[in-house]
Parts: structure tokens; sequence; C-alpha cells
């Protein structure tokens, strides 16, 4: 078992995960956070597609521990976002979704779209949502609710900051560029569950090296009555 | 689809990598963006017992220019390139091949080293990267060695790696100013794999007139001296013709029984696109 | 039938979705997001080889107890879906394999373990000494051999052979006879959602209780207690969000029966998430039919008969509920399409193979049988020297023939299918079209046009079924509404929604009888506990028949609700009508609210005379006349060629459709547009091959090819409206239209360009290499010598 830090919508989490665990797997089991669809597991479909230091990656192939430090960010924190706050309502204007099952991982797409490229015309939206297969719409819909929320964007309906990324690389990757012994021992808040208890043990060190000290924890955590987690 | 269990490794420097995959006597995979290896590892097809994450070594992201050529780090995404994070200067081809690859979630993980590495027949760096006469770097933690990336490749998902090496970077030879390299497949669907594939550097100032067949289910096929296939370096506008017969005994004399109609008209479209 | 007119929220309006809200925010239950305490997961080990005889299972002693073979699952029957039709033969399909493995990817033994990974690797270590027997891969093949048999106590490899001859000798010495032996390729369905199972034993209510993502509860409660010997009260179906279905999930699995009796047996939540490569390798395929077709015509192209031998490779097993049979019967019954010719003959097979069992997918063999009709009408065309439309307006029933008993004794309801044919003419420009045809087209390609025009029968109930014996025939379709307390109201109906908006839709009707607000409407599906009983939802039913239901619920809560108006308005029920949510006077207006007050809280406001089964209600309904709704459509699509790639680009498409009254058009187009989508796939895409022992080769998505936003181009739909003469409001099913005609038109099309060249292809998809390959063979055959 490895240990894990990501800090998810906001929240820092330190989970104790065996290195097969993808990222999807990670919130959607242990997280709570099911809004993350798997299907093909190879990367092909985007139903799993999600922000992982704010850029659009795969989850599905993307192995948790791999983004040891990353920021994660999913559709259940977009909530109050401004951008997919329009195209929830675009979508549902355009009957953008059916089953609904392609649509949290079409929206992270449709968010990147309108932000990165505010001037696409139909043909390099349609090449851009190539990567997240739909089997209900045929994409009309989806389409023209980006067209819209384009139109709305460059009309300055919701200003977007733009995203500074400068880093090379693997998106999620390369966080953790941390010598033996300097592993954060983040507060672990909980995502998920009511019941109270032990929240684990927690192994520090250097994954896969021998470290020269071992410290091991072990907290009770107070969990509050009601967690607003998305 | 899930995998078989592995151990993780996360590695900070080259020497590591190397001691590593020595101790691990081929049962060990170096992982990055892992968007080639994801796939392969969930469908079980690769059991490693160790996974090496390289992605923390500097090395990999390192990028350096000079006036013949630029040197890639093999970490570097299909999207650092596409979004121009790398500069290119010279060599724009190579922002159009990575906003054709795959997808850009995708992209922004996807190495260009992981895609090389991985060798699929279908995919679109090494046609490209063999027409500009890229070379590989490949080290084992102590020293490394260059080889053309055309021989690197072996075969369909096999690149010529010793146990404890690893690919550090890709040179590519700068093209003179007036050069055109282009780059065309037939592909069923965006972003997919190509069917079939062709490039073309047309330098006339150095007169290198170099073409490469790819998606041929083995290696990339290169043709040093293109006017074999395609005559005399034609005028511009000229269009292409290539002689199917000439790209079918190319590809029966490489071992690789297809038939070459679909291989002809790609390279003649990456030719007529470079002569344009 | 009744005429209704246009509100914001009853029939007729644009409605937005009520059920895109948690859909949008990521909020949907999908059966996958199912986390229930003490669940484990489960892994199946699969056959490997697609046909042999089991000579045993070795299980690593250290997981005996986790994993499970069928010679564990004691008194679990195997499933039978048996078809009344004379020569049926029956397959026992057993939900872990017993003696013999019939198809790739069949069940041999399951593991459970605390996570999928766990699961897997212990199924990984399972072993299987099989003793491997040729496989039946082709069907064509499979139909002559009495040696290789896929059941062998059967004799051939024949589920079921239909005959059927209409005065077909009548025909034969007609002037233009064309014959052609069309085929299509074996499909899979994928929905981005697949199956998913999550199953537990209700200790408090002492029963088997199972999520699953399908179609019909109903019937997989049915199936699953048979099965499993339990009552089918012990056994509770629920299906949450399901992401798409297209029939996919109309089915019973033997994974369905594998995880009751898991939960059964090891006391704690189980589940089964279907991946990906199992949805390709073993999960149900579709469409894969083999034609000979040879069409009789006048010189003017009026049709004197079609004569056709069809075949449908059912694969392995009969699946339950539809069985084997279905696909092939039909293709009997629906070749004509929407034609008027006085002679016909059809002979189908069903044939067994060793692949996994097929199920009917959007369109059923309507795909199949408009994709070989068509292209023979355009070779008719060609012959006769007119235009593909005009050899449909001339064989087309006539508006004025309707209601019209076609050569099957089909009874096409209503529509003007030959104006179909003009409006889609006009709208894809063919003058243009024939203009560039005579002109070079930028870079070298050939452009062309395509037509296709097919009837689609929905909703058909009770006389059509009962006649071919299979395991459901659908019968009154119920709804149960009642209004609460508080006078909003709530709908249970039996059918499901993967897709559709049912939750929206249903509502509209409601609204438009009680004129309640929308947002005050809530529609529970999914769960057999609190539905009525229902067939579910396939062969685009949902809204004629749930909605038909609904209706006639509300009218009677209407009723109800008027006898206890009439008493606080002091009239007669008679004097009042409902609507607004509210029932009106003639001094005065009483809200339902209050009614509903009334009857549940103030029962001494209440007259005498009041009706004691109060506000709820559970009404049975069938149409005037179950033998179906017809909707229509013709598809025109324009593409461009390149004859080097053999690259196909649709450059123009228009669907003309009509589906009768229209509940939500925004609903329908999206509908339409989906089943187009799918119906390119089919054209250019998507196809599942099998090579000669029996293995499935497409089992990525990198191999299987679905089409994605850059493969479905933009397309207009024109709607007509003619009332269907049977049904509530005039609705038609309209569901699968959409995925009916783009094969046929898409290769017509390819086929008008092609036509200088000599090609003609006659199989789906059409892929860039086949088109290559043929351009290829017609210039070798033209130019002996050239290259």
């Amino acid at each position: 078992m490895q240990s894990v830090q990501l800090t998810v919508n906001g929240v820092s989490t330190l989970e104790s995960v065996e290195p097969r665990l993808n990222l999807a797997d990670l919130l959607r089991e242990r997280l709570g956070l099911t809004g993350t669809h798997l299907r093909c597991e190879q990367g092909a479909c985007g139903a799993c597609t999600l922000l992982i230091d704010g850029q659009p990656a795969r989850s599905c192939i993307t192995y948790a521990v791999l983004c040891e430090g990353a920021q994660i960010t999913t559709i259940e924190g977009l909530e109050d976002d401004p951008v997919m706050v329009a195209l929830r309502r675009a979508f549902t204007a355009e009957h953008g979704l059916q089953c609904g099952f392609c649509t949290p991982g079409m929206l992270i797409t449709a968010r990147d779209i309108v932000t990165r490229l505010p001037d696409a015309d139909e043909r390099r939206i349609r090449l851009e949502l190539s990567g997240n297969l739909c089997r209900c719409t045929g994409y009309v819909g989806i389409v023209r609710a980006v067209r819209r929320v384009l139109e709305e964007h460059r009309a300055g309906h919701f200003v977007v900051a733009p995203s500074e990324r400068r880093k090379l690389g693997p998106v999620g990757s390369g966080h953790a560029g941390l010598a033996a012994g300097d592993m954060p021992v983040s507060m672990a808040v909980p995502m998920g569950g009511d019941t109270p208890g032990t929240y684990g043990e927690v192994k520090l060190g250097l994954a896969g090296k021998k470290p020269n000290i071992e410290i091991r924890q072990s907290f009770v955590i107070a969990r509050p009555q009601t967690r607003e987690l998305r | 689809m899930k995998p078989a269990r592995f151990e993780f490794v996360r590695a900070r420097s080259l020497g590591e990598v190397a001691t590593i995959l020595r101790q691990a006597s081929g049962s060990a995979k170096v992982i990055a963006g892992g968007q080639s290896l994801g796939p392969m590892l969930n469908l079980r097809l690769v059991r490693p017992s160790i996974l090496v994450d390289i992605t923390p070594i500097p090395e990999l992201t390192r990028i350096e220019e000079d006036a013949d050529g630029l040197v890639i780090g093999a970490c570097i995404t299909t999207s650092d390139i596409e979004d121009g994070r790398v500069r290119v200067d010279g060599l724009p081809i190579l922002a159009t091949v990575a906003a054709g690859i795959a997808y850009r979630a995708v992209r922004n993980r996807g190495t260009i080293g992981g895609s090389i590495c991985h060798a699929d027949p279908a995919g679109d760096w090494s046609p490209v990267l063999c027409a500009l006469g890229a070379e590989c770097i490949v080290t084992d933690g102590r020293q490394a060695r260059r080889l053309p990336l055309e021989q690197f490749v072996a075969s369909a998902f096999e690149v010529r790696l010793e146990a404890a090496e690893l690919l550090q970077a890709i040179r590519i030879p700068r093209p003179s100013r007036s050069a055109r390299c282009a780059y065309y497949k037939v592909c069923r669907k965006a972003g997919e794999f190509a069917l079939a594939s062709g490039a073309v550097l047309l330098d006339r100032e150095r007169e290198r007139f170099r073409a490469v067949i790819g998606a041929t289910q083995g290696r990339p096929i290169v043709i040093d001296d293109a006017r074999r296939l395609l005559g005399a370096v034609p005028q511009p506008g000229t269009p292409a013709r290539l002689h199917e017969g000439a790209t079918n005994e190319l590809l029966q004399g490489a071992g690789l029984p297809l038939n070459g109609r679909l291989h002809a008209t790609a390279l003649a479209r990456a030719a007529a696109q470079a002569m344009a | 039938m009744r005429e209704a007119r246009a509100s914001a929220q009853g029939i007729g309006a644009r409605l937005g979705r009520k059920e895109d809200d948690r859909l949008l925010r990521g909020r949907g239950q999908f059966v996958a997001d199912i986390q229930l305490p003490a669940m484990k997961d489960v892994a199946f080990l699969r056959s490997p080889v697609a046909h042999a005889r089991i000579r045993g299972i070795s299980i690593p002693p250290a997981q005996r107890s986790s994993t499970f073979t069928a010679a564990d699952l004691v008194g679990v029957r195997p499933i039978r879906a048996v078809s009344g039709l004379r020569g049926f033969k029956v397959s026992e399909q057993p939900p872990l394999a017993t003696d013999k493995l019939r198809h790739v990817g069949e069940l041999a033994a399951m593991c459970v373990g605390p996570t999928r990974a766990h699961a897997e690797d212990l199924a990984a270590s399972v072993t299987l000494d099989l003793e491997e027997l040729p496989a039946v891969y082709d069907m064509l093949e499979a139909r002559k051999s009495s040696t290789v048999l896929v059941h062998e106590h059967w004799g051939d490899n024949v589920f079921l052979e239909t005959f059927i001859d209409v005065d077909i000798s009548k025909a034969f010495d007609a002037p233009i006879k064309v014959s052609r032996e069309i085929r299509t390729a074996r499909q899979c369905m994928a929905p981005i959602e697949g199956r998913g199972v999550v199953a537990f034993w209700d200790t408090r209510l002492e029963q088997l209780t199972v999520y699953s993502a399908c179609q019909m509860p109903h019937i997989v409660r049915t199936g699953l207690s048979e099965c499993l010997g339990l009552e089918e009260g012990q056994v509770r179906i629920i299906a949450p969000d399901v992401g798409g279905g297209f029939g996919y999930k109309g089915i019973l699995l033997p994974e369905e029966i594998c995880l009751g009796w898991l939960a059964m047996h090891c006391g704690h939540p189980v589940r089964w998430i279907e991946d990906r490569r199992e949805h390709l390798i073993a999960g149900a395929n579709c469409r894969e039919h083999h034609y000979r077709i040879t069409a009789y015509a006048e010189r003017d192209g009026r049709l004197r008969g079609i004569d056709c031998e069809a075949a449908v490779d059912s694969g392995a097993y009969s699946s339950y509920p539809f069985s084997a049979c279905l696909e092939a019967a039909q293709v009997a019954s629906i070749l004509p399409g929407p034609y008027d010719f006085p002679a016909y003959r059809c002979r189908t097979f069903s044939v067994a193979t060793n692949k996994c069992p097929i199920l009917p997918y959007r369109g059923v063999a309507r795909t199949g049988v408009c994709f070989a009709l068509e292209l023979v009408l355009d070779a008719i065309a060609r012959e006769a020297g007119i235009e593909p439309h005009e050899v449909r307006e001339r064989n087309l029933v006539r508006p004025e023939q309707m209601p019209f008993d076609n050569i099957t004794n089909k009874h096409f309801d209503s529509g003007d299918y030959p104006q179909s044919v003009r409006r889609a003419v006009a709208a894809i420009d063919l003058a243009d079209i024939r203009n560039r045809q005579k002109r070079a087209q930028p870079h070298a390609r050939l452009v062309g046009l395509g037509l296709a025009t097919y009837c689609e029968q929905a909703a058909h109930g009770t006389s059509v079924y009962y006649g071919w014996g299979i395991p459901m025939v659908p019968g009154y379709e119920q709804a149960s509404a009642r209004l609460t307390p508080d006078g909003g109201l709530e709908l249970r109906v039996g059918v499901h929604s993967h897709g559709q908006g049912l939750e929206t839709t249903l509502a509209q009707v409601a609204h438009e009888i009680l004129g309640i607000d929308i947002g005050r409407i809530k529609v529970v599906l999914g769960d057999t506990a609190v539905t009525p009983y229902s067939t579910g939802t396939w062969g685009s039913r949902s809204m004629v028949m749930a909605g038909g239901a609904v209706a006639a619920a509300c009218r009677e809560i209407a009723k109800r609700a008027a006898i206890i108006g009439a008493r606080l308005l002091q009239t007669e029920p008679a004097q009042l009508s409902v609507r607004a949510g509210q029932v009106f006077g003639p001094q005065g207006a009483v809200s339902l609210a209050e009614i509903a007050r009334a009857w549940y809280l103030r029962p001494q406001d209440l007259p005498d005379d009041v009706d004691p089964r109060g506000l709820e209600t559970t009404i049975g309904y069938k149409p005037g006349r179950d033998s179906g709704t017809f909707s229509y459509a013709t598809h025109a699509a324009m593409v461009a060629v390149d004859p080097e790639t053999g690259e196909v680009e649709i450059l123009r498409y228009v669907i003309v459709e009509d589906g009768g009254k229209l509940v939500n058009p925004m609903i329908v187009d999206g509908q339409i547009y989906g089943g187009f989508a799918q119906g390119v796939g089919t054209a250019l895409y998507e196809e599942m091959p099998f090579d000669r022992s029996g293995q499935p080769l497409a089992s990525t998505l990198a191999d299987y090819l679905l089409p994605a936003a850059t493969e479905v181009p933009a397309l207009v739909i024109d709607h007509m409206e003619t009332l269907a003469p049977y049904t509530e409001f005039g609705v038609k099913g309209i569901g699968e239209g959409g995925a009916i005609a783009p094969p046929a038109a898409i290769a017509n099309a390819v086929n008008d360009a092609l036509r200088p060249l000599g090609v003609e292809l006659l199989v789906s998809p059409i892929t860039p290499q086949r088109i290559v390959a043929a351009i290829g063979t017609a210039r070798a055959f033209a130019k002996p010598g050239a290259d």
C-alpha cells in the first residue's frame, strides 16, 4: 500500500492505496464523488474526464499515486464555477444530454473549450469534443450548448481567469519532488460517510525506499454531521 | 479491467531509474503520463512487478536549442508541444502533428517519449520525426548514446532499449529555413491511429528529399531519397504521383504484406503538401 | 383520439427536462454509484474460446470459498427463452457454463473479492481444462453444417425457419429483375454505461433486492425469480438512472442470476459492473443479417414483387425475453417496408453460431431490412433509368389508401409517405447535386445522393405478440396516479427511462389533463416494489402506452376530484371542468390542493357520493387498436467520396419524419439526432468481426469505432405531423426511427457517387478499405492489364 496526498475540490486528503488504484476509483469508491464516471478504462470514451491541476485528464488511466500533491477538480467541485453554471443552463436549453452518463466528462471538456479556445468555431468545437463519446444525443445539442456559452463568453457575460500554465510534463505529476521526510502531514479531512472512528494509520516515508524513520500516526476525527461534498 | 498488482517507486534521477531497472531484471516498467501504458496495464497485457515514475527527473522535461537542432526531453507532453510551451522554431510541423494526436485530455499527460517507446506502428510521432531525421538519446544512467529514430524502433511495439536503459530525449535537426515538412494520415476518426500515413521532408537548400511510410503494422519505412519514388524533385504545384507498385515493393521488402494502395496515397498527399 | 392544444407545459411544449439538474451536477445515481456497507466486487472468468467442452475447472484451494462454478449453483435453472412459433428449437443457457462453452466470453466461474481488482486476481488464478471444438463462426456455413453443432441435440444450427409466399410466381415475368446479395455486419450496441448489478438480500423485507441497469425491471423480476426458484414477491428489481440502453439492457442476464445467487449465498451485498472489454466481447451483439433478395418491377419502376431469403446470426443462445427468433421472423414481416406491391416471398433463418446472443438493437430488423430493400430500389431506379425518388413515389402507400393493410397484414395507420419523399428531395436540393456530379469536384472527390424511406411499427401489443409465443406479451399498460395531500401529483409507471426523458414527458401528459405545474408532478419509475407491472421500455412504446395510461389515470383522478369539488362548490359534477390545477364551476373554482386536503385531512367536508377509491388510481390502457403505430420518414444524404482513400464525408443530411403528435418536440428531435448518430455508426464505422476460431476481433474502442462529434454531421429535420388514429393525443412511437434509414441512405449516396466507376457496395459498414478495394476491383475488371 502507498500513501497519496491529493487536494480534491479544494480539500486536502490523504489516502492509503494500492498503486494500481486509478484516480477515478479513488474518487468514486473512497471519497463518494461518483459524478466522475468510469467506462472504457482505456482513455477512449472520455466519461472519466476531470481536471488535474486545472487541465482535463483521463482519470481511468491515471493511477492515483502518480498524482501525488496534485489538485483534482471533479464535476462536483465546479458547482459554482461561472462557466459551468452557464454550461448547465445551455445544456438544458439545447437538450445536450439524455441519459447523462457521458455528461460530467463532456462538461469538463466543454469548459476547457470555452476557457482555452474562446474563438472556436463549430468545426473546432467538434474536434475538441471528439474525445468524449455520447451515444444518445448525436452531439447536436452539445455543440449548440457550447456555441451558446462561447457567445456569452465573448459577450463578456462572465469572467474567466486565464490559466497560467507554464509547467512542462504530464499534468498532475512532478509535485512529489520532495526529499525523504518532507512529506506533508496534512490534516486529513474525510470526505465521506457519517460514522466517526479511527481514520486509519498513516505511514510516512518515501515510497519504495526504506526510510530512516518510520512514523505511524493514528487519530480519531469527529466527522461533521453534514458534509457538503459537492 | 483492473491491472495486476505492482509496486510503485518514484525515481528522482537517471541513475536511480537505471539502478531500479537493472535490479528488476526486466520486470520493471517506467511510467510517465501513462496514456499508452495505462490501457495495457488495465487490460493485463503487461504485468510488471514494479512501476517506476520518471516524471520527477529534471532532465526529462528539459528543452535544449542550438543552431543545429532541438533536443526535447522524453517527458514533454503532446500538449506542451501543441500549445507552444516548447518553442519549435523552424519546426511548426511538430505543433500540427501534436494537435492531431488522440484527444486533449490524453495530450495533457501523454509524453513524446512514452509515445515513441510504446511504438504503436500507427502512431503519429515516429513517421514525422523519422522524416526529420530525428535521433534518440538513450541513457543507462551513466552514459548516453544516440541512434537514429528509425533504428530505435525495432518493430511493432518494440524499441531497442537494453534492460537498464531509458529514452532520455529526442534530438531533432533543424532543417533549412525554406524546408517543408508535411504529414498526411488516413484515419477513420479524428484523433485515432492511422490506417496509413506518409511524412515528407523537402529541403531544397540541402538537397534532402526524405519520405517515410507510416502505419505499416511494423516499423516506419524510411526512404532516404524519395526521388526514387516520386521522381525528380518536382516543381511546386505539380501533383505528386506515386507508383503503387513501388510502394508495395517497399512494404513487401520490409516483410509487411500490405496492399500499398492507401499508403501510396498517404505519401503522395504528404508530398503534395510539402511541394505546394 | 383527442386533439391537444399547445400549452407551456403540456403536450407539444419544448420543455427543458426535469432530469437534467441532477445529471448535470454529477448527482445522478447509476448502478455503479451505489455503495452498500460490506459490499464486495465480483469478477467473472469468461471463456477464452468460442466452442469447447469443459473437462474441468481448477480452483486454487486458498480461494475455494470465494470462487464459484456451476456446480455450486444447485437448484438454479438455466435461461430458456422459447418461442411458440412452429419449429423453434430451444436452447438452455446456464448462468455459469456446465459442460460446454458456446461463445467467447461465456461465464465459466465467478470470484468475489474486496475490490474488483482483487476479484480479477482471483479469476486469473482459476484454470479451465478445455477440449476445444471447431467454431461455428459464419451463419451461412452454419446453416449447411450438420456436424459442427452449437446445440448437439438439435441436428442443425437453425433456431427457426419461417416462410411466407404471397403469389410470388405472378411476378416472375416482370421486365425488370434485380438480384443482390447484401450483408450487414455484427455490431455492439455500446451505450456509454454498460450493464451493472448490485444485489443483496434484504432481511427486513425478506427479499432479494437487485439494482440493475435495465430497461424492463418487471420482466427481469419474473425471469430472475423463475431461474432462482423464488416467489416473485421475494424479488425486487430497481433500475436506477440508466445510461443508455437501445435494447442492450432489455434482457435477463446470466450475470443477474449469478449475483442474485451470490447475494443469498454470501450474505453480503455483491456488485458486478460490466467493463468495456466484457461489453465488446461477451455482451449481446446485434444486426448481423444476410439477404439474397430479388425485386421484380415494370419498366417504369413499379414493383411487381419481392423475393428474399434472409438469415440472421442469432448467436449461441436465445435471450430472454425476446428470444432468438424475433429478429429473423420480423425480417419476413417488415421487408416490404412502406411499399405497396402484389407479390412477396420470404424465407428466413435464425441461425445459431458460437457468438454471444443477439438482442434487438434500436430499429431491430428494420435497419437491415431498410438497407436491403432501399439498395435494391436504387438498383431498380438505375435499370429503369429514373431517379431514386421516382421509384419510391411510384411504390409508396399513398395517403388516400390509409389505413392500409399491406401484403404481410401490417395495418399502416396514417400518414403521407410520398410527401416525405418530395419534401426530402426538395430540402437536399437534388438539382444542385446532379449539377455538381457533372463537374469535377475539389480534391477529385465524387459526390452522390442517396434516399431511404421506411415506416416504423411501434407500441404494437397483444394481438401482434401473442402469436410469437415468447416469454413476454405486452397487454394493458398500467399507470398509477395519486394526488398528494398538498395537491401535488405522483405518477408511477412500469416503463423506464434510459435517456428518453420520461420524467418530463409523462409529466407533460399529466399536466395536459390536470393542469398541475410540472414542478409539482413526480414521476416514479424503475422500482418493481412501487411501480405497476409493465413489459418495460423497448420498441418505442413508452409514450404511446405509458402516456396513454397516465392520461387515463389522470382523467380518472379528475373525475373523482370533480365529485369532491362539486360538493365544495355546491354544484353538480357535470357543471365542472378541470384545468390549470383547479376545478372550475359556473360560480367559482377550487384548487386540486383544496380537494386533496378535503379527502386526506378533512373527510368531514366530503360529499356522501364521494368515490371511496379516493384520489389514487391504477389504470390499464391499450390503444383503440393495438396493431401498432406507424411513424415514418425519408432520409436524404449527400456525400463526398474520396476515391483514393475511401473516406466518406456526409455533406448534407435531411430527415423528413412524421411521428404523429409530438409531446415534447425537443426530446423527439434529440431521439432522432441520437438515432441518426447510431445510424452513421452502422453505415460507416461499426463492425465486430470474428475470425475462424470464433474470436471477436474488436475488443477495444480503438478497434470498435464509435462516432464522435467529428463523425456525426449536422443535419436538418423537417417534421410532418399526421395524428395517429388509435392513440391518446394522436402520438406515435418515434424513438428508433433515426437509426433505421441512415445506412441505406448513406450507402445509396456512396453508390450514386461511385456509379461512374462501376462500383456498387452491398455491405455495411462502408469502410474506406472496402471502397478502395471495390474501386480497385472495378478498375481491374474494366481495363485488364492496367494498374
